[in-house]
């Protein structure tokens, strides 16, 4: 690979936040070992991942790690107007979500929330006010579009989303970020692809990008009488998605998703977490219980919307704008202790 | 679903047809050294990607925006057209090897309707046993001894008219509906599924609201119901299935038995589906079902106020409880009828004509009816 990247002809300049993220991580990898890539600027809020320093510290020094607190403004404005960032010159930048960590068993709190979204609109102030830059490429979640009862929903990108007065936080959170860069899709000087992923299976097998979903395996209470259908998409073909963007002309919103489409009584069992189904009334119950006694939240979205009901995504734009198909397949394995957890392997 | 089954499911090696993550060298969890994977190994991925680079090729066709919706049934024929999408091919009952018996369900159904099981597979499509509406074919054979028990010995159905429905590709059967519980569509899915070679599982459309129904909406996704969206409507027939509709909806079901046999103002949307997809469409008529529970009214006031779609007044219900809905054991006759190709004389685009396709569903309705009353 490293004759490759000497041979590579100049090529993206690129930045990408969160890369201290299970999924930040792993695109970070693979824009190293992408020979289009010329420059990597990765910013995260945390210290900076241990193996990063052996390819930042390189003669090459394609790779930097930049600490930066995304939902502060001070912190933002040091880094876009840092001499690090004009000297790297960046032309595209990757927006990746603070969702992308993994989902806390309690729900998030409305502060944590509300500084998800002033992340995005943080991250879109300076970008729009950087030089050069001609690409923005942002993680979105599929859970913005507006369920109906059922488990044929198929959404296509232009499908309705849910902006119901009574949408949970969390979805609210992820309409917010969407809209945000929807705006700026008309902008001739910038090319905004959003690529709408579903419930994303890292390497690990932690479920990312649907909290909803994540907690009620957590807890393991899911409502009665309902077994909706999920869709996943491997962590890997989310970064292949995301390097196509990078690489295509298209803009605008794509949908990706992977092959499976499972019920969640058998995701359960893939995650070895098998459900108690309850009645959604015994749930709520249970956690305003459990809450006025001062514990965690059983589930307090236990009775929402996505736990009755499923939905897939039509990938078809994706396809044929982006030459997006997934090139993994999800499923339980074996590991050392016993345990069964969910992997992905290449088509 | 059986045991046997959830073992299949868990078991790595039945999930795959290739190679399996645990058949793989083991990647390090996220952390350790990310970097490390693919210094030994070629990556196709980034071959392609180096490929786009060298010849500054771009994977797409056209740029686009934030584009206004599409018309689904439009995307629909578009994708038919251009073979965008494969029928999904459901083979001949001679062409499939009789599989084993793996539970005591088997024991209870005959070769052939074991072959006819086998030959559905492909329906549900990819590795983990499901489509995208929640189809199991395993649900579907686990039930088939009670449905073959029910279109058998209690409705004793006798059907036919069955070389009117094409051996592949999509086709749209248009029936007649009554009897409160759907039983009528439980037996023209048997129906299909027992006497087509190959094999017609029928998607029956549902309404929105039989989702919401714990449980049921469960067993009639795992049977193959769909909810009726014109998406679905429309993926369904481009991947060449069967799909079966009641037009009448719930005032068909819901009629009182001084108007059994007169068929109520059909719904259009399927007549819009047939002429985006060129699915022909079949006139079926069931006979029988308007007998099996005879309504006097419908106290709908009260319906409402329970918030039930109907609230029927039959010689059982409300006085045997819920019971009481259970149908009488009358007769069945499912006949169908030449296929209709309206999409020969009007193109897609017609299908934005209102006054078009409620004259078209009317032509449906009457031979429906004609059926009706040629076998009553």
């Amino acid at each position: 690979m490293t004759s490759t990247r000497s041979e590579a002809v100049p090529g993206r300049r690129v930045a990408l936040t969160h890369a201290d993220s299970p999924i930040g991580h792993r695109l970070v990898k693979s824009l190293y070992h992408d020979p289009s890539i010329e420059r990597i600027v990765a910013l995260g809020p945390g210290p900076e991942p241990r193996d990063f320093n052996r390819f930042s510290s390189a003669d090459e020094c394609r790779l930097t790690y930049s600490r930066v607190d995304h939902a502060r403004q001070r912190s933002m404005s040091t880094f876009f107007n840092s001499s690090l960032l004009r000297e790297a010159r960046i032309d595209s930048l990757i927006y990746i979500p603070a969702h992308a960590a993994p989902t806390p068993s309690d729900p998030p709190l409305a502060g944590e929330l509300a500084s998800q979204t002033a992340e995005a609109q943080l991250v879109l102030q300076h970008l729009l006010e950087m030089r050069g830059l001609d690409n923005l490429i942002c993680l979105g979640s599929a859970l913005v579009y507006r369920l109906s009862p059922g488990n044929s929903n198929l959404f296509t990108e232009s499908s309705e989303l849910d902006l119901a007065p009574d949408t949970s936080p969390e979805i609210r959170c992820w309409i917010n970020s969407d809209m945000l860069f929807q705006r700026e899709f008309h902008n001739p000087a910038l090319r905004v692809v959003l690529l709408r992923v579903p419930t994303v299976v890292g390497t690990d097998g932690t479920l990312y990008f649907n909290s909803i979903l994540a907690r009620s395996l957590n807890s393991r209470f899911r409502p009665m009488g309902f077994d909706p259908i999920c869709a996943l998409v491997s962590d890997k073909d989310v970064v292949r998605a995301i390097q196509l963007a990078l690489r295509g002309t298209a803009r605008g919103v794509f949908n990706i998703a992977g092959f499976e489409t499972v019920p969640l009584s058998l995701l359960a069992r893939w995650t070895g977490v098998p459900g108690v189904p309850l009645p959604s009334a015994l749930i709520s119950l249970a956690s305003r219980l459990s809450n006025i006694l001062g514990g965690t939240q059983i589930a307090a979205s236990a009775v929402a919307p996505h736990l009755r009901y499923g939905f897939t995504l039509d990938t078809h734009r994706a396809r044929r704008e982006l030459g997006f198909e997934p090139g993994y397949r999800i499923a339980p394995s074996p590991v050392e202790d016993g345990r069964i957890q969910l992997e992905s392997a290449p088509v | 679903m059986t045991e046997a089954t959830d073992a299949a499911i868990l078991d790595p090696s039945s999930v795959y047809t290739g190679q399996h993550p645990s058949a793989r060298r083991r990647e390090p969890a996220l952390g350790s050294d990310p970097f490390a994977q693919a210094e030994n190994e070629p990556d196709p991925f980034l071959e392609h990607l180096e490929l786009l680079h060298r010849t500054d090729g771009i994977p797409t066709v056209r740029t686009a925006g934030n584009e206004s919706p599409e018309h689904p049934a439009i995307t629909a024929r578009e994708r038919s057209r251009s073979k965008e999408r494969e029928w999904i091919e459901v083979p001949e009952l001679s062409e499939i090897k009789l599989p084993d018996r793996t539970s005591w369900v088997d024991r209870l159904l005959s070769d052939e309707d074991r072959r006819r099981i086998a030959a559905i597979a492909p329906l549900a499509g990819g590795d983990a046993a499901y489509d995208r509406f929640g189809l199991s074919v395993d649900v579907v054979r686990n039930s088939l001894p009670v449905m073959m028990a029910l279109y058998r010995i209690y409705f004793r159905v006798r059907s036919h008219g069955h070389e009117h429905i094409r051996k592949r590709g999509p086709v749209i059967i248009a029936g007649n509906h009554a009897g409160v519980l759907p039983f009528d569509a439980a037996m023209l899915v048997t129906d299909l599924l027992l006497n087509c070679n190959p094999p017609r599982l029928a998607r029956m459309v549902v309404d929105r609201w039989v989702a919401t129904l714990p449980w049921v909406n469960v067993f009639y996704a795992r049977g193959g119901q769909v909810v009726g969206t014109r998406e679905n409507f429309a993926d369904l027939l481009a991947s060449g299935q069967t799909v079966a509709v009641l037009p009448e909806g719930m005032r068909g079901a819901i009629k009182p038995f001084s108007e059994r046999y007169q068929l109520q103002e059909f719904r259009v949307g399927f007549i819009e589906q047939s002429l985006a997809s060129g699915a022909p469409i079949v006139p079926t008529a069931i006979v029988g079902s308007d007998d099996q529970t005879p309504i006097f009214f419908n106290l709908s006031t009260l319906a409402k106020r329970l918030g039930l779609p109907v609230f029927p007044i039959t010689p059982t219900f409300p006085w045997l409880g819920p019971l009481g809905l259970l149908p009488y054991p009358v007769s069945y006759e499912i006949v169908y009828g030449e296929p209709l190709r309206f999409y020969e004389s009007y193109g897609p685009e017609d299908a934005r004509d209102p006054e078009l396709l409620r004259s078209l569903s009317r032509q449906v309705r009457s031979e429906v009816q004609r059926l009706i009353d040629l076998h009553r």
